[in-house]
């Protein structure tokens, strides 16, 4: 298996379709090798090559943590997105080369859990089902609450109740009734934590029961999956220790402008949650446009730190620590 | 570092209502019922029962019990032990839901084994706090034979359970909530380290 740069080449064994809108890709190390561990939530970054640029995509990992001889991702397919995910859909085949970067894990299970709530929608099943087959040589009950639009939407849903039976259950629209959050989060013993990934209304519903029936921060996680038309009006910054000017277009965030003007800086997530690319403001003259989960309230509105993995401006001059 | 200046101990919190709980247990012992008084008139108007766990034992001979019971609103369990109160809240807990808030007060021993309790159920750093009271005498534990001795003073003394001369080290644990022990002339026979009184 060659690696360039730290990521990893792996040819895609296999490519299915899950749903209407969601292939599953098997990758492979080509020369046969086991791949780099991850443990259950943990996610990589693909790097769609593009004409004129790369894009990349982080995708959950819905493989077996115990089984590293091939990784899984799925892809939704989003027309109105920049491209990333409509290439992987209609350009790999199977036998491809593509690369990856090894796998990070910004969603994992708390050890020390009594009870693990799993509230999923649509393709935010992803990193949940690497999560439950960690959970298969732990003792600690689950559940898991899968919502999604309708019977063809249903597959990955389906193959889980296969596997896991009761303990897994399904919301299909127009088949069973709607999921209520603020039922499966009441009356659960000490030591439950919930774990929620899909959309950003059912994050931000789980998050508000959550702290109506008076869960702590501490036994509440989420990740939240990019839009990944979530795109916005042009602007250029500076980077303040070349003096280099960056144009960002409108499909194009930051930290993507950064890489294509040809610098690196850190990143993990590539979603605003990990921390990992935070960078000072040392000039502003406008108004930072914070989409993260990382930075604190305090942090957005002192207009000194940006993410801008996710982050935009609206601004005359930005210049940044980088 | 092999026996001071080792940061292990915890630092503890002062009492105070957190915030969004919809139950609140509070317990004490001694003279960690006047922390407990305290806490009570802030949680004045707070939403959610309060349960009140109160054990009489106590080093130093405060007893609070009389004062707490002039909260008729909040259920009261008094007991005559610190274990006691302790199994009794491991009970309490194991039927509790989340959302429960708990407020520990006393002695750095009791202190220790009642978190032992709260870790056993994942309660965490935003659903307990811990106040210390009184004074910083340790809970010791022997490495040689698992003997907990209670109330240690002084840097070196002889372990009830096996006679021999330790050293007490700074290092607590809070798996065993307990400060370690060691033989104090274990590197040169006779040789002991100067004897000290410990920062209670």
């Amino acid at each position: 298996m060659s690696q360039n740069n730290g990521t990893l080449n792996l040819r895609v064994a296999r490519i299915e379709s899950v749903t209407p809108e969601i292939k599953r890709f098997t990758l492979v190390s080509p020369s046969g090798e086991h791949l780099p561990a991850f443990s259950g939530g943990s996610h990589v970054v693909v790097l769609v090559a593009n004409p004129d640029k790369t894009l990349r995509n982080p995708y959950s990992l819905l493989s077996s943590p115990y089984d590293t001889s091939s990784y899984q991702i799925a892809v939704r397919r989003v027309d109105s997105g920049r491209g990333g995910s409509v290439a992987l859909h209609d350009n790999v085949n199977e036998g491809d080369l593509i690369e990856v970067t090894p796998p990070v894990n910004l969603f994992p299970l708390i050890k020390q859990a009594r009870l693990h709530l799993f509230i999923a929608g649509g393709v935010g099943i992803t990193p949940v089902i690497s999560q439950l087959e960690e959970l298969r040589l732990s003792n600690v009950p689950f559940e898991l609450h899968y919502a999604v639009r309708g019977e063809e939407h249903a597959q990955l849903g389906k193959e889980l109740q296969a596997t896991y039976g009761e303990q897994v259950h399904l919301y299909r629209k127009g088949v069973e009734s709607r999921m209520e959050i603020g039922r499966i989060l009441a009356d659960r013993p000490l030591g439950s934590h919930v774990y929620v990934c899909g959309p950003d209304s059912m994050i931000d519903a789980t998050l508000a029961c959550a702290r109506d029936l008076g869960w702590t921060e501490s036994h509440v996680h989420y990740e939240r999956f990019l839009e990944q038309s979530s795109g916005g009006e042009a602007f250029s910054f500076t980077l303040g220790r070349s003096g280099t000017t960056i144009e960002v277009s409108p499909d194009q965030t930051m930290l993507e402008a950064v890489e294509a003007a040809g610098f690196s800086m850190p990143y993990l997530c590539r979603g605003g949650a990990c921390g990992h690319c935070e960078t000072a403001v040392l000039e502003l003259d406008g108004e930072l446009l914070h989409t993260d989960d990382w930075l604190s309230d305090e942090d957005k509105a002192s207009g000194k730190k940006i993410m801008p993995c996710v982050s935009r401006a609206q601004c005359n001059r930005l210049v940044i620590d980088l | 570092m092999l026996i001071t200046g080792i940061k292990s101990r915890p630092v503890y919190d002062r009492l105070q209502p957190l915030p969004g709980g919809r139950r609140h247990i509070i317990a004490g012992q001694g003279s960690g019922g006047r922390a407990m008084l305290r806490l009570l008139d802030e949680m004045t108007g707070l939403d959610g029962p309060i349960t009140l766990l109160y054990s009489k034992e106590s080093f130093s001979g405060q007893d609070f019990l009389t004062d707490l019971q002039r909260y008729p609103d909040h259920e009261l369990r008094p007991y005559a032990s610190n274990q006691a109160l302790i199994d009794d809240l491991n009970d309490l807990l194991s039927a509790a839901h989340m959302g429960t808030r708990l407020y520990l007060a006393g002695s750095e021993s009791f202190l220790g084994s009642a978190m032992q309790v709260a870790t056993r159920f994942d309660l965490n750093r935003d659903e307990v706090l811990r106040e210390h009271s009184g004074t910083l005498v340790r809970r010791v534990w022997c490495v040689h034979c698992d003997t907990y001795t209670e109330n240690v003073t002084q840097r070196v003394y002889d372990c009830p359970g096996c006679s021999l001369t330790l050293v007490v080290r700074d290092h607590y644990s809070r798996r065993l909530a307990a400060f370690q022990a060691v033989k104090a002339d274990a590197e040169v026979p006779g040789e002991l380290p100067p004897a000290e009184e410990l920062d209670t």
